[in-house]
């Protein structure tokens, strides 16, 4: 009995361990080969243990131009899209969960929709309007379409949170006295804040990673991936994997400060 | 407990954003660091006061690897006087934007550099402004008369000036010349010696030393298109299905054998070569040059190898132009003036090793990657058997599928094994359909045609 219990937990580790290992391995590589000096990236068999450091590449990739403001630009985007998102989402998801009203469906299934148009064929008349507008080469430009991008999965995330907070308790606080609004600001808020938080940092994920719409309305207002795209596909290795550390990092930083805020949703919407 | 928290995160991130405003709103961006100091000297009291020179902005798809590009900004244009705001992209948004900053009547782009290639397409979107008379200008440098031609695309008017060259080599470790097949000039390589020479080094080591970049980024459909095709059959799209193509076919099948397998993953040969899982392989020269930058002593550049009907070869032209209604027209046209300096055209050549297009003799003191390079290019391109191969011209956005065709051509053939027959019959149909479709005319080394060009 104590033996198979023993057996249990140990294949559980394990199976912790390699998936672990699966999403860990490659970053510490991409790590590792950005504080090598350059050559060590060609070595073979390759060095897996930091015995040579040097931050040569990496002090070339960042110090080069436009690699800063890249990333300015990047989290300015990024937060951008996040306010702009849940400000015109989550109250979409609201409605969604809190109210019947004829059409419901076809809302849910018409914000689906926007998804299936591929950025591609959009690229020229979203530069022309932007261009004509004059908001082409500015972060809100590459932030409205990051929210555009964003909004289905921010609207389904936020309906999802609050079917699981029950109306009872919005009601019973009327009962005493809150009004509606206040009824939603006390209670209904503060317990949707952690399904909240995933969903904004749902949508800086997405932000921070978009490529193709960065890269065609920006000129001079690069964002990080749409910089790195240009300058880095046809860089030597080395540089590879210092501009792919240093577009990980942050993400990972992020993640970290963000985690126990995830573990908290996941108590939520399991209920 | 846990929300306030949150709300201090929600309001910590609120404040960041504020703070990072100005950022967000469109001001113009900082001159770049090639830009003189923001704080010149005081000017003499008896000038009259000048305004600073306008920004040039130049959208470039060549140089884009980081490296090239900031010796682009800091090093090449550092003598230019006015600041240059140089930034490299990709084909795709390259001409996205260029088409959308045309449709939508505000232009901010004033220099473009692209292959000629591109050029054909950028005159398609009317895109491009008339450099007949800076060309006029500039008629003092020596400029090879061959490429001034092509930059006007066809046309009686000069629409790109010629920028810089390159082509594609052979680069090999010097371990692999203790295999070279007997008789064997290293400078006149026939390609069945060098199907020899991988057999040799494969019996010798058991691995197999040849490479290609066949990786999704490679560079192989201009290997079947400049190189294989015109040094088998004299030609290439009138060609593509002719018995000596059937027998190239059988050729480089063979020679396969000796090909490393991961050749399929390769996109620049300069990371195999200086991995050593290569010793020998075939790729363009800005693709190459950091194996012999970073070691000179290990590795030697060499012509292309020859077929029965010559050494077929594709020199490409890179070129410069001014976008329609650029806003900076004068420093545009000062800016490709400098660029085609003779001067200014060693120190690209020093720097990034791109071959100037100026007929002028290379100085003694080049770093000793570019000499290495240099003198494979000049004795490829004055071999006497030397078939020059133009990229496909004319293509416009199809430029794309055409490569595909002929890369699928060479899978199919080369690692699917399927018929050589069949599947030129069956490519031949597609290359000729892309051909009606664009109306492209047969560029060299087939003969010219009136109408699209012709698979026979």
């Amino acid at each position: 009995m104590k033996g198979r219990a023993w057996i249990g937990s140990a294949l559980w580790y394990m199976g912790a361990i390699a998936l672990a290992l699966w999403v860990l391995a490659p970053i510490y590589l991409i790590g590792l080969l950005a504080f090598s000096p350059r050559m060590a990236v060609y070595r073979w068999p390759r060095p897996l243990l930091p015995l040579e450091f040097s931050l040569e590449t990496m002090r070339f990739f960042v110090s080069a131009t436009g690699t800063l403001a890249a990333t300015r630009n990047s989290v300015v985007v990024a937060l951008l899209t996040m306010m702009l998102s849940l400000a015109l989402g989550a109250p979409a998801g609201y409605a969604l969960a809190r109210f019947l009203f004829p059409g419901r469906e076809a809302v849910r299934m018409g914000i689906l929709m926007t998804r299936m148009f591929p950025m591609a064929i959009l690229s020229i008349p979203l530069a022309v309007t932007f261009i004509r507008i004059g908001l082409y080469d500015t972060p809100w430009a590459v932030a409205l379409v990051h929210t555009a991008m964003a909004l289905p999965f921010v609207i389904l995330i936020t309906a999802s949170v609050f079917v699981s907070i029950p109306r009872d308790l919005e009601e019973a606080a009327m009962t005493l006295g809150c009004s509606p609004l206040s009824a939603f600001l006390r209670i209904s808020l503060p317990l949707a804040l952690p399904g909240l938080a995933a969903a904004a940092l749902f949508t800086f994920v997405i932000s921070w990673n978009e490529v193709f719409a960065a890269a065609i309305l920006t000129l001079r207002q690069r964002t990080l991936p749409a910089l790195v795209i240009t300058v880095l596909n046809e860089s030597p290795l080395y540089f590879r994997f210092a501009g792919g550390f240093f577009m990980v990092a942050p993400a990972l930083v992020i993640l970290l400060i963000i985690r126990r805020f995830l573990f908290n949703l996941w108590g939520i919407t399991s209920r | 407990m846990r929300n306030r928290w949150l709300w201090t995160l929600f309001l910590s991130l609120l404040a960041l954003l504020l703070a990072c405003q100005p950022a967000a709103t469109p001001t113009p961006t900082p001159a770049p660091p090639a830009a003189p100091s923001p704080t010149p000297l005081p000017p003499t009291p008896t000038a009259t006061p000048a305004a600073p020179p306008k920004p040039v902005l130049f959208l470039s798809t060549q140089l884009r690897p980081v490296e090239e590009a900031e010796k682009m900004r800091n090093v090449i244009l550092k003598p230019f006087g006015a600041p240059v705001e140089f930034i490299p992209e990709d084909e795709g948004p390259f001409h996205d934007r260029i088409r959308a900053e045309i449709q939508a009547g505000k232009v901010t782009v004033d220099v473009v550099g692209a292959l000629h290639g591109n050029f054909v397409t950028l005159l398609k979107d009317n895109a491009l402004e008339d450099l007949t008379s800076l060309m006029e200008r500039l008629k003092d440098r020596p400029m090879i008369a061959q490429f001034v031609e092509l930059g006007k695309l066809g046309t009686d008017r000069q629409y790109c000036i010629p920028w810089m060259q390159a082509t594609y080599i052979l680069a090999i470790n010097k371990k692999a010349l203790d295999y070279l097949p007997a008789g064997a000039d290293l400078n006149a390589l026939t390609w069945d010696q060098l199907r020899q020479w991988g057999e040799n080094i494969h019996k010798a080591t058991g691995e197999r030393k040849l490479g290609f970049p066949l990786g999704p980024k490679g560079l192989i459909h201009r290997f079947v298109q400049g190189y294989l095709y015109p040094s088998y059959t004299g030609a290439f799209v009138t060609t593509y299905k002719s018995p000596e193509a059937v027998e190239m076919w059988r050729a480089f099948k063979a020679l396969w054998e000796h090909v490393n397998p991961q050749s399929t993953t390769y996109d620049f040969m300069q990371e195999p070569l200086l991995a050593e899982e290569v010793w020998i392989a075939w790729d363009h020269t800005a693709r190459l040059v950091n194996a012999f930058k970073e070691r000179p002593d290990d590795f030697i550049a060499a012509p292309v190898p020859a077929g029965p009907k010559g050494r077929g070869f594709m020199p490409v032209l890179a070129c410069l132009g001014i976008v329609k209604g650029a806003p900076n027209r004068e420093g545009a046209e000062a800016l490709i003036e400098f660029l085609t300096r003779p001067e200014t055209q060693l120190t690209i050549l020093r720097e990034v090793a791109f071959f100037p297009i100026l007929d002028i003799p290379m100085p003694a003191d080049m770093p000793v990657h570019v000499r290495l390079e240099g003198e494979a290019v000049v004795k490829q391109s004055s071999a006497p058997d030397a078939i020059p191969a133009l990229l496909p011209v004319g293509l416009g956005g199809k430029a794309g599928e055409f490569n595909k065709v002929n890369r699928d051509t060479l899978e199919r053939i080369v690692l699917k094994g399927e018929d050589i027959q069949k599947v030129l019959q069956e490519e031949a149909g597609k290359l000729q359909a892309i051909l009606n479709e664009t109306g492209a005319a047969c560029w060299p080394p087939d003969p010219p045609s009136t109408g699209p060009c012709q698979v026979r």
